[in-house]
């Protein structure tokens, strides 16, 4: 079977279906006409016969004769009115010289009435009513009906070609504007395809039909994948950047133990390697919790008190904190009902906070973990007096996930920063920067 | 109790369930080392078969395996009734894996790479952890050396003066005389007391392990909490 494009197919249809409709209208017209003249000559033919036959009963045949010939018009072709004698002959009127139909009472009926060569050629309908020894004839030839009846069939014919041509027109124009419609679509997703995700489908009629609502969809999807995309070229750039200078320390710390030739001096050089595969080790692992935290499924959240999970984070880093000079406070201002948390890795979001705030905001001389109890869910927020990070630049250290150049020399930063915004996502919630006059508050928002 | 501490390590058997060989070859080469008697299999099936016969102190296993995976294989030997303690060595290093891999029936979960020093920790813990639960098996007292920890009073004594501890302290100190005489890694204090199972990254445990010590050492003639260099700190007399 040929397969037919989409446009030929939608042409066809439309075609089809104007062709259906005018046939279906023509015909019903065909059909009410023909009926209603029938109906037409019936009543006429009733009547003349009961008016004349009034005349007959009142004049006798003289006075029939007479109205007879009052009756019949000159050019008027199509009329049938005569008196019959007993035989089937015509005495006088219009009629056939001698009658084809049977000669009994006749209310109405169609047939023909002769069988001479101008008789049989037409169909009437008649009336027949006996006075007195003859028949009153009375009736119309169908002559009429049938070329009006002809005339509908012509147009009917005309109705068909114009159905005809107006259904290609319709169908191409249709055709056109749907496959222009979907080419619009179509061009966008195979851009999409070849990499560029950027171009969104322009909408027509502002997502009120239907390609515009695929459209929409579509955009939204996109919008989503870019997103994507761009995060995952920024942890890969990030992961790499901050990958270079462990691995480069690595390397100068090795190329150094290999040249020391005190054992213990070495030992402790090799130590030191160590450490700093760990480092590499760390933030590959957290690489790893970042791309999985999107996949994540719900299962893995249980309950948990979300004042006792800073409770435990804060009795954790007090010392760690006080050792390095600071004052470290655990504020909860209200206690929240347990809510459902990846245990694991919103502590390690947590945890990240509060390393950013002792790293960059350790000048402050304090650092505090608030839990705030919203109407519309919790915060939780590490709060510091360092520097902090001017309002113009959030946005952009959000963006790159914190990545300011001030903050380039600690390794590992811009991952903590994806982790917290990753863990934060799963959550349902936001990540967000604030100014604390002076000092920075780092901000993880969970709905209820 | 310190001092037959070497002999104690000997005659352990040791299975590997390991596909990689080189990872194998590691393992085996460092265990034995260590005094252990080691069998090496590199397949799902083969590790089910061995461990079956009850014969092990511990099994280690991979979890990506061919032929059985390793949790299923873990599953398989506890629906067995085999107790042998399991540790899993994996790739698969992110939170909910390791959540996935105890569940499965394993005791511990070790993520790939590891350092040997971890591992060596870790197998330590769980060998004689099994032997503890078959012959002391509740105890109400732990000494080391001078140091008395009293596990029902939660009260600590070193030389017959008393040591105030926080709870966390004390619970660390419990851990760590739980394993007197063996390394304990700084992760498997994060898994145990706080139950966090990500590296925090800062020296957390470090500074907990360093308040612990003043407090048991400070006034006292002889340490008790050692460091052990790139592995993490043994509670024991000697260093």
């Amino acid at each position: 079977m040929i397969r037919l494009s989409v446009t030929a197919r939608i042409a066809l249809l439309s075609i089809a279906l104007a062709l259906v409709s005018n046939l279906a209208l023509v015909g019903f017209v065909w059909k009410t006409t023909s009926a209603d003249a029938i109906d037409a000559i019936h009543l006429e033919t009733t009547e003349q016969s009961e008016s004349l036959r009034a005349v007959w009963r009142s004049g006798g045949l003289p006075a029939l004769r007479q109205a007879i010939d009052n009756t019949v018009v000159p050019g008027d072709v199509s009329l049938v009115l005569a008196v019959i004698d007993g035989h089937g002959r015509t005495v006088a009127g219009i009629a056939p010289a001698r009658l084809a139909v049977p000669l009994k009472a006749t209310q109405f009926r169609i047939a023909r009435l002769g069988r001479d060569e101008l008789w049989s050629a037409r169909e009437s309908g008649y009336a027949l009513h006996p006075i007195g020894p003859d028949w009153l004839l009375t009736g119309r030839n169908l002559d009429l009906i049938a070329s009006e009846e002809r005339a509908i069939e012509r147009a009917l014919a005309v109705a068909v070609l114009l159905s005809l041509g107006l259904g290609v027109l319709g169908g191409l124009v249709l055709a056109r504007y749907v496959g222009r419609r979907l080419d619009a679509i179509a061009s966008v997703i195979e851009t999409a395809g070849e990499g560029d995700l950027s171009r969104r489908v322009i909408l027509v009629t502002d997502g009120s039909d239907a390609f515009d609502r695929l459209a929409a969809r579509l955009n939204i999807m996109l919008g989503k994948l870019e997103g994507v995309m761009a995060e995952l070229r920024i942890v890969t750039d990030s992961l790499a950047h901050d990958l270079r200078s462990p691995l480069a320390r690595l390397r100068t710390k090795t190329e150094q133990a290999v040249l020391i030739a005190d054992s213990d001096a070495r030992e402790a050089a090799l130590g030191g390697l160590l450490v700093e595969t760990d480092l590499v080790m760390r933030m590959l692992t957290m690489v790893i919790e970042i791309s999985r935290s999107g996949s994540v499924s719900r299962d893995r959240f249980i309950q948990v008190s979300p004042a006792d999970l800073l409770e435990e984070i804060g009795e954790l880093y007090a010392p760690v904190a006080e050792d390095a000079g600071l004052t470290f406070t655990v504020a909860i201002d209200d206690r929240p009902p347990a809510m459902a948390l990846h245990r694991e890795l919103i502590s390690q979001a947590i945890t990240n906070l509060i390393d950013n705030a002792l790293r960059h905001g350790a000048r402050g001389g304090e650092v505090t973990l608030r839990l705030v109890h919203r109407s519309d869910g919790i915060a939780i927020q590490v709060e510091d007096r360092g520097p902090g990070i001017a309002e113009a630049d959030r946005a952009q250290a959000l963006k790159r996930f914190g990545r300011l150049d001030s903050a380039r020399s600690t390794p590992g930063a811009g991952l903590g920063m994806a982790l917290i915004e990753a863990v934060a996502r799963l959550h349902d919630g936001r990540f967000e920067l604030a100014d604390n006059a002076p000092g920075l508050v780092a901000r993880i928002v969970l709905p209820a | 109790m310190v001092a037959c501490e070497s002999d104690d390590a000997v005659n352990r058997k040791i299975l590997i369930v390991e596909d990689d060989p080189s990872t194998s070859a590691y393992l085996a080469k460092g265990l034995a080392e260590a005094g252990h008697a080691v069998e090496a299999c590199a397949d799902g099936r083969d590790g089910l078969f061995l461990a079956s016969e009850g014969i092990f102190d511990l099994i280690i296993a991979d979890r990506m395996l061919p032929g059985l995976d390793g949790l299923a294989m873990v599953s398989a030997i506890r629906a067995a009734g085999i107790a042998t303690p399991v540790l899993i060595l994996s790739a698969l290093a992110a939170v909910d894996h390791r959540v996935d891999g105890l569940k499965a029936g394993a005791d511990d979960y070790l993520c790939k790479p590891f350092s040997f020093a971890e591992l060596s920790a870790r197998v330590e813990a769980l060998v004689r952890r099994s032997d503890r639960a078959a012959s002391e098996p509740q105890k109400t007292r732990l000494s080391v050396g001078d140091l008395e920890i009293d596990l029902l009073a939660r009260a600590v004594s070193r030389g017959g003066r008393a040591i105030p501890l926080g709870a966390r302290e004390f619970n660390l100190l419990e851990f760590l005389a739980r394993h007197a005489g063996q390394v304990v890694t700084r992760t498997m204090m994060l898994e145990k007391i706080w139950n966090y199972h990500f590296d925090p990254g800062s020296n957390v445990v470090d500074v907990h392990i360093g308040r612990l010590r003043r407090k048991l050492e400070d006034g006292f003639p002889t340490p008790i909490l050692h460091t052990v260099r790139g592995a993490g700190y043994r509670l024991a007399v000697e260093g």
